[in-house]
């Protein structure tokens, strides 16, 4: 019994590490990766603007590298790219199968339907990850060019990339499980990303809990300051161990409902 | 005959819409030809077949194994689906491999499959070409393929020769039957009777969910020949070729259209009176200048055979 078991859970990786390298492929050649690629180098762009203002300007006010860094890139990817790419990423892992009607050539395979889900999910999250990691050191370079030898500052880029890394994974489980339930995901979608998200983590008390942000934001490895800090402001942040504990969670759940549902459902494909 | 694929009293309901009903079956090696006209339910019970969607009552059995959560039945199974979908971003050689890749295979036997089917469907030269660059006749070729690449003991083909034009349709067909020479189980849906022909002897009728006739297409043929069919023949002088075929006793009715140029004509036998029609023309000398049928298509026939 408990070698059909190993052999049943051998089976199972193996075949989520196959979907994960197929769905990998697929959005490597796929025209949604170029734009996205593009667009997670928004930032760069603005750190860009940001650097040609602090050379040129006669300012003596000029933004300083890391303060910019840490209080407009960040909160540039943290409330926007992330919530982007993790939507599109997110809900295309079961919805794209089905809008594209290319579903049956995926579930008649010798893979288990929940190996499908996670196994894109895994490469759909890895791939905005990239992106971002990319944009992410890219704007610090940008921002801290006269300073790149500093190792403490990598530190903190690390730090910012594990959030946003962290805000890729959750978000993308959370769309996972929209995409495999609603038809107009997208919609539905932003209307949490940039309704729910953005709104709920300014509320005082317990109620900025219901937000993946409000435990992201847990993480922000400086204290916000300045002009923007009524952006980044934690009213009672969560404790580290906790937010992560509650992002696993969320994200374990989230996954969960989303190959239940896949297994489930009978997706109809017709026009 | 042992039976490859068993189906006991399977039925399919998507909420009150009947999908399928009580279909009780054996299918053997060979090609079966799944016929019926469009909403009879074929898709759905070959998706039925496939594991795609489950019953609502009754069971499937694939190689005495049961479907229901069953993946590693899948490597027996080639399915090609009725849906002109592809991942069109990538080259057919791409689209093979990848779904090759699937299937547990490693890298270098993954090749020499897909090279091997590539072949087979005659897309070699083609395949570092974009999917959204092919013509139909070669998607339809394609989606062949990665049914068949696997090896798999039995291919359902949903539809596979829809919308190809002749030549596109004979490449397929010899495809269907070259598989089938390998001694495998095939289960072809078509709603054009002669698409099937082409294919086997053995067809399973199918209308409105329920399995009206199963056995040798003589059989259904012979059917489908007694259904009284309509032929609209527009000539100048329809009077005269009413006079000349109401001496023939498989000619039913004969009634005058209201164009004063239109005769329809109502036979028992189609055959008959086409062969009756052409010698008319040319001995007599009979000026046509249309010929239609009315109902010359299987929902016709299938109305006429489930007694509506």
């Amino acid at each position: 019994m408990k070698s059909v078991t190993k052999q049943g859970r051998r089976h199972f990786l193996s075949s989520l590490v196959r979907v994960c390298s197929f769905a990998f492929f697929l959005s490597r050649k796929s025209k949604r990766t170029k734009f996205f690629l593009l667009f997670s180098f928004l930032p760069a762009a603005v750190a860009l603007i940001i650097r040609f203002h602090q050379v040129f300007s006669e300012e003596k006010r000029a933004l300083e590298g890391t303060y910019a860094f840490s209080n407009i890139i960040m909160l540039f990817y943290l409330q926007f790219i992330i919530l982007v790419l993790a939507l599109f990423f997110g809900t295309s892992v079961c919805s794209e199968e089905v809008e594209g009607k290319t579903l049956p050539y995926l579930i008649t395979r010798p893979i288990p339907k929940s190996a499908v889900v996670i196994g894109k999910y895994a490469a759909y999250t890895a791939v905005p990850i990239g992106m971002v990691a990319l944009g992410l050191f890219l704007s610090f370079a940008i921002l801290n060019i006269d300073r790149l030898l500093s190792i403490p500052l990598y530190k903190i880029c690390f730090q910012y990339l594990g959030v946003l890394t962290l805000g890729l994974i959750s978000y993308s489980a959370f769309f996972t499980f929209l995409g495999s339930f609603l038809k107009r995901s997208i919609f539905v979608g932003l209307l949490f990303s940039f309704g729910w998200e953005n709104v709920i983590q300014y509320f005082p008390g317990s109620t900025q809990r219901f937000a993946i942000v409000h435990y992201l934001k847990s993480f922000l490895p400086s204290s916000p300051s300045g002009r923007f800090s009524f952006l980044t402001f934690r009213l009672e942040p969560t404790r580290p161990e906790i937010a992560l504990l509650a992002l696993g969670l969320m994200t374990a759940v989230f996954l969960g409902l989303a190959c239940l549902l896949f297994s489930l459902k009978e997706y109809n494909l017709e026009d | 005959m042992s039976a490859v694929i068993e189906t006991r009293k399977l039925s399919k309901w998507y909420g009150n819409v009947l999908g399928l009903s009580d279909v009780t079956l054996e299918i053997g090696p060979g090609i079966s030809g799944l016929l019926g006209p469009n909403g009879a339910g074929k898709s759905t019970f070959l998706k039925l077949l496939t594991g795609q969607i489950k019953p609502s009552l009754g069971s499937v059995t694939i190689l005495g194994e049961k479907i229901k959560n069953n993946y590693a039945i899948f490597s027996k199974i080639g399915f090609c689906p009725e849906h002109d979908s592809f991942y069109e971003e990538i080259t057919g050689w791409e689209f093979l491999t990848q779904l090759l890749s699937l299937h547990g295979f490693a890298a270098s036997e993954v090749k020499i499959r897909a090279e091997k089917t590539l072949e087979v469907v005659e897309l070699s030269r083609d395949k570092d070409r974009l999917v959204r660059a092919y013509s139909r006749g070669m998607r339809q070729r394609l989606k062949f393929a990665q049914a068949i690449a696997h090896d798999p003991e039995i291919l359902v083909l949903d539809e596979p020769l829809a919308g190809l034009d002749p030549l596109g349709k004979r490449k397929v067909i010899r495809l269907i039957k070259e598989f089938k020479s390998q001694g495998k189980t095939i289960i072809v849906s078509s709603h054009v009777l002669p698409e099937i022909e082409a294919l086997t002897k053995t067809i399973i009728l199918i209308h409105q969910g329920k399995i009206f006739a199963t056995g040798d297409i003589h059989y259904i043929r012979d059917l489908i020949e007694s259904h009284p069919h309509l032929v609209s023949v527009k000539c100048a002088e329809p009077r005269r070729l009413a006079s000349m075929l109401l001496t023939e006793d498989y000619i039913r009715s004969i009634n005058f259209g209201p164009d004063s140029k239109t005769l329809v004509v109502e036979t028992k036998n189609r055959d008959k009176f086409f062969s009756l029609l052409l010698s008319l023309i040319v001995e007599s000398r009979i000026d046509i200048e249309e010929i239609t049928s009315p109902d010359d298509n299987l929902q016709a026939v299938f109305d006429y055979l489930v007694g509506k």
